[in-house]
């Protein structure tokens, strides 16, 4: 069967990326959810989770110096472009990319690379499919490949399960964790906000995108809060030959919803018959 | 005083927060190290003096000294650099800058040169206050550097309000890593509650003090304020849900500068802040 993956995304933050994937799930028969925004992992508080099993994510590796060995030659201190290492030979975590250089020159043989937990990938089952999400430790740059683990984990499952469909919920931003939310999906819906940072983030995540060639669905959320905001995305969308393909007024009970810990559509089943929701499925599903 | 306001989950109100806070205080200067999505220079209008290009360095190979021995693939942790049949691929998006394929270059076929991965504005409000933000180039992997060097430039500064990016990761670290205080902005909901989580605990973990902005108050539920009691945290004020802040906020306008009750909330967590050790804002 064929899989499709459809990536949620939006640029800015806080615009309503986990509220709508989670009103999309009862539409859907067969699916795998992929909670890929690792360092404000959200989706899992709507769902009512069981079996929940865990692994650790292992990053980058991180050296560790053997001080029998170690003659202090500072060959390491000194080639190291990320000042990750002080005079003394010792590891400063922070600033240590794994690169793997203080062992290469080391002439003692004194440094080895080993495997560092940086995060934790959960798989858990809900009434409607499998969830993965993670957890990365604060600080931690690797969220890129723990977000591809999120992946890859989701599609194993889809392929087991013979699930259609797998849902990613992503990250704000650009960056390495947002790329890696999208290489390969077959959609990605961009959830934005009427207001002049709406419309400025937009821009940037859209030509993200649309340098992967992937199609786009826009959802203008909390589509009243400004009419000049709104306007102005129309005519962005209309220069880009955008398409939105949904409207979500502001509605109060969608934040009831998720104060109940409830998925928005099925909380509020009304609002979403109005607005057009099934229409918009289909669209997603197309 | 260096003090970040950030916040873990996205769009809770921290670019508000941190352009209202610095609009009320009338000296220091403001960086927006939200490098990915920039915008409090929408609200602040700053006109802009200078662009800095960041850039980092990535390997390029002389195919006429190139062995093909595949010493520089093997040894990238990065993926940046792959030897194919008949040249080596070098993917400068990936490339961490470390030197290892250089340094194990055996023909020394391997040079490093400067590419531009985003830019730093810097510039000034109508009345004259400094304010920079950074731009990373849509493709670009990190944003990481482009927030030291905006870190860089506003050290000397003795006032410096930031405006953090989301989440919790290395550009989060980058961005608040030894300042004097953070004003964490959240959500009255299970969702902020849950992101805010984290932040305390990349906080606590970085030692960094710490205090509370609930914003949309009124919208979600009890949760926050039970958490910020048994965490010991300090609310320093609430903002009401308000339609007519959202509205104003759409446009790109200040809420300080339109609101009185507004304004006054940014005094009184200046004065709170002030008290856990700014004597500077005062």
């Amino acid at each position: 069967m064929k899989r499709n993956e459809i990536a949620i995304l939006s640029g800015k933050g806080g615009t309503g990326k986990t509220s709508l994937i989670a009103s999309m799930i009862p539409y859907f028969d067969k699916l795998v959810l992929a909670d890929c925004d690792v360092d404000a992992p959200d989706l899992h508080i709507l769902l009512d989770e069981y079996n929940r099993t865990e692994q650790d994510f292992v990053g980058l590796q991180r050296p560790v110096v053997d001080y029998d060995r170690c003659v202090a030659c500072k060959a390491c201190v000194n080639h190291c472009k990320f000042q990750a290492i002080d005079e003394s030979i010792k590891l400063i975590l922070g600033k240590c990319e794994g690169c793997g250089v203080c062992q290469a020159v080391c002439p003692q043989g004194a440094v080895s690379m080993q495997d560092n937990v940086v995060g934790k990938i959960f798989v858990s089952q809900t009434e409607q499919g499998a969830l993965v999400h993670a957890r990365l430790i604060p600080g931690e740059e690797t969220s890129g490949k723990l977000v591809a683990e999120v992946r890859k984990k989701a599609k194993t499952i889809a392929e087991a399960e013979d699930a259609e469909w797998i849902l990613i919920d992503g990250s704000p931003g650009i960056a390495c964790n947002v790329i890696s939310s999208i290489t390969g999906v077959s959609k990605v819906i961009l959830v934005i906000e009427p207001t002049l940072s709406g419309l400025h983030d937009l821009k940037k995540v859209q030509t993200l995108v649309r340098g992967f060639h992937i199609p786009i669905l826009l959802v203008l959320n909390k589509a009243d809060l400004s009419t000049e905001g709104k306007a102005a995305i129309e005519e962005y969308c209309q220069e880009q030959g955008l398409e939105i393909a949904l409207e979500i007024p502001f509605e109060p009970k969608m934040v009831e919803a998720i104060v109940n810990r409830k998925m928005p559509s099925v909380y509020h089943p009304a609002f979403f018959d109005q607005i057009g929701f099934k229409e918009f499925i289909e669209k997603v599903q197309a | 005083m260096k003090i970040a306001v950030l916040s873990g989950k996205g769009g809770t109100g921290k670019t508000t927060v941190a352009t209202n806070l610095f609009a009320t205080l009338e000296k220091g200067m403001l960086i927006d190290t939200d490098v990915e999505e920039p915008n409090s220079h929408l609200f602040l209008k700053p006109v802009i003096l200078e662009r800095i290009p960041v850039k980092k360095e990535y390997p390029v190979v002389d195919e006429e000294l190139c062995t093909l021995c595949g010493k520089c693939g093997d040894f990238c942790r990065y993926n940046a650099i792959l030897p194919a049949k008949k040249k080596v691929l070098v993917y400068p998006e990936l490339c961490h800058d470390c030197g290892g394929c250089q340094l194990l270059c055996p023909t020394d076929a391997i040079r490093y040169y400067p590419r531009t991965i985003g830019n730093i504005y810097t510039g000034k409000t109508l009345s004259g206050r400094s304010v920079a933000y950074g731009d990373l180039l849509v493709g670009e992997v990190s944003g990481v550097p482009i927030i030291e060097q905006l870190r860089e430039i506003s050290g000397d500064e003795k006032i410096v309000l930031i405006d953090s990016p989301p989440g919790t990761a290395c550009s989060t670290v980058a961005a608040v890593e030894g300042v004097d205080y953070a004003i964490i902005v959240a959500e009255p909901t299970p969702f902020g509650v849950s992101d805010m989580k984290l932040v305390v605990e990349m906080l606590g973990a970085l030692q960094i003090p710490m205090g509370v902005v609930i914003n949309k108050a009124g919208l979600g539920d009890r949760e926050i304020y039970d958490y910020c009691q048994s965490e010991r945290l300090e609310i320093l004020a609430e903002i009401p849900f308000s339609k007519a802040y959202a509205k104003q906020y759409a446009q790109g306008g200040l809420l300080s500068e339109t609101f009185p009750p507004f304004r006054e909330t940014m005094e009184l967590i200046l004065d709170k802040v002030s008290k856990a050790g700014g004597r500077e804002l005062l």
